[in-house]
């Protein structure tokens, strides 16, 4: 038994110096709804974002970010790294899965109208998440500074540049100048390996946080005797996670290996490429694009953007049942049917 | 349920779910572990510099850029070689890296020898051998030659 002693001793020593059996007996020991439905989104969101991380402190180990240097870096991630293709493939395939799961989790938690008082800072700081999340996307697809990356950003910071009043300061700024350039590749890289991931890891210790404190809300309709029964955190719903990241991570790993990201001819400023389209979570926006007048699109997703920040505070009715909230729920169809629809265009 | 005794020591008695399960998920824990794990290490493991391969021979200057008495400090596929053209042995080169620390030695035309900077290890021109200082061998020898009036030194 001297090994258990020699623990135990260990176990101690760390407890009278930072009472983390108190902390985690606070987060893993409480009891959750026995009925709650999240379908583990959220939850496999933050594991892509984990992944991200990963693989992402990885890449930069290789990366150089310069319009001399980044294409190259690239090329040699794919071609002579070990296993640089499946890092660069995994790394870009739990970005987009990421943002499936995100989505996908806001439309549970709309659905199940759990963004309601007392939860609405915990849904306005996950709409946040969100806009970071798809900040990551925009600012990691210049790095690779291929012919795509170059004129995806080129085109999608001349959007910004469309922005009423602040529109050609906000192109400036996002640029580093009036083109994009090698300021342009440094900016962007600076902003997605630093700002983005400091600020999101910081917003998304807040959201866990008020997570913990509202607790996970059982969804409407569900019986009384049922809506009261509870079961443990941990482990009961932790290893439940853990099976869903686990699958998470075998669709990650099968996707980066059938499909590996892909690298286009090096960036050329002198030659645009014929169909540069752009991630295809901005393809409802570039296929708007096409249809309606560029202001038009640009305001009418800063009010749609402000709506979905705003819906616990627009939708104050206590009332979670589905009857109650048909116009809510019929909105959120029609304009998710639109946004698809729109995605498949812009795709074809 | 009460736990049941690990049988699976046992010859001729059956193992119990809970020790199959168990060993179960160890293997699968483990395998996973492995599989993320490799990739990564073999992701940080550095591949093949594409520098001049061992053996090539690459040249590193005019011989009547190096009189009797000079020496200079020159890349030979990325290794630093130390060139000195001396009065009694001809040219000679040596691995520029000080067996002491990794320093980058330089010659001292002046004083004749091989000098580094860091700890003052001195080094005979001639030979590569010590003279003085902390260094605990020789610096390695580089195969020189003289072609046309070009010095070439064989990368090591």
């Amino acid at each position: 038994m001297h090994k258990a002693n020699w623990t135990t001793r260990t176990g101690q020593w760390f407890e009278e110096r930072a009472h983390v059996s108190e902390v985690v007996e606070g987060l893993l020991h409480v009891d959750i709804p026995k009925n709650a439905q999240t379908f583990y989104l959220g939850g496999l969101a933050l594991f892509f974002f984990a992944v991200q991380a990963i693989t992402g402190i990885l890449l930069s180990l290789y990366y150089r970010g310069s319009p001399e240097e980044a294409y190259d870096s690239i090329l040699r991630i794919m071609n002579e790294v070990h296993f640089g293709w499946l890092i660069r493939s995994i790394h870009a395939w739990s970005a987009n899965l990421m943002i499936v799961c995100v989505v996908l989790h806001m439309l549970r938690v709309f659905v199940q109208a759990a963004y309601k008082r007392s939860r609405e800072a915990t849904w306005v700081v996950g709409a946040l998440l969100l806009v970071l999340t798809l900040g990551f996307g925009f600012t990691g697809y210049l790095l690779p500074w291929d012919q795509r990356a170059f004129w995806a950003t080129t085109v999608g910071t001349e959007i910004a540049g469309s922005v009423p009043l602040i529109g050609p300061q906000a192109l400036e700024f996002l640029r580093g100048g009036a083109e994009v350039t090698g300021i342009t590749l440094t900016r962007f890289q600076g902003i997605h390996m630093l700002v983005l991931p400091l600020s999101l890891a910081g917003l998304l210790v807040v959201h866990l946080f008020l997570v913990h404190l509202h607790g996970l809300a059982v969804p409407p309709g569900t019986p009384p005797e049922k809506a009261t029964q509870k079961m443990p955190f941990w482990p009961n719903y932790i290893l439940d996670e853990l099976i869903a990241w686990y699958i998470g991570l075998a669709i990650l790993v099968i996707l980066a290996s059938m499909f590996p990201a892909g690298l286009e001819a090096a960036a050329n400023p002198l030659n645009t490429p014929a169909h540069i389209k752009p991630e295809w979570y901005f393809l409802f926006l570039y296929q708007s694009l096409k249809l309606a007048p560029r202001t038009l699109v640009i305001l009418g997703s800063f009010v749609g953007l402000s709506i979905v920040f705003l819906i616990p505070f627009i939708d104050k009715s206590p009332s979670r049942e589905p009857k109650q909230r048909l116009g809510w729920l019929i909105a959120v169809v029609v304009v998710m049917t639109a946004i698809a629809g729109l995605t498949v265009w812009g795709a074809m | 349920m009460p736990d049941q005794p690990s049988q699976s020591s046992e010859p001729g008695r059956p193992t119990s779910r809970r020790t199959f399960i168990q060993a179960l998920v160890g293997f699968s824990v483990v395998a996973s572990l492995g599989g993320v794990l490799i990739p990564i290490i073999a992701y940080l493991w550095p591949s093949a510099q594409r520098t001049a391969t061992k053996g090539e021979r690459v040249t590193v200057g005019d011989e009547k850029d190096l009189p009797v008495g000079q020496g200079k400090v020159v890349s030979a596929g990325d290794k630093p070689v130390i060139v000195v053209h001396t009065a009694q042995a001809g040219v000679k080169a040596y691995s520029a890296v000080c067996t002491h620390l990794g320093c980058i030695v330089e010659w001292q035309p002046s004083r004749g020898f091989i000098q580094c900077p860091c700890h003052d290890g001195r080094f005979n021109p001639a030979t590569g051998a010590v003279i003085s200082g902390p260094p605990p061998q020789p610096l390695p020898p580089v195969q020189v030659s003289i072609e046309n009036g070009k010095i070439y030194v064989e990368v090591g």
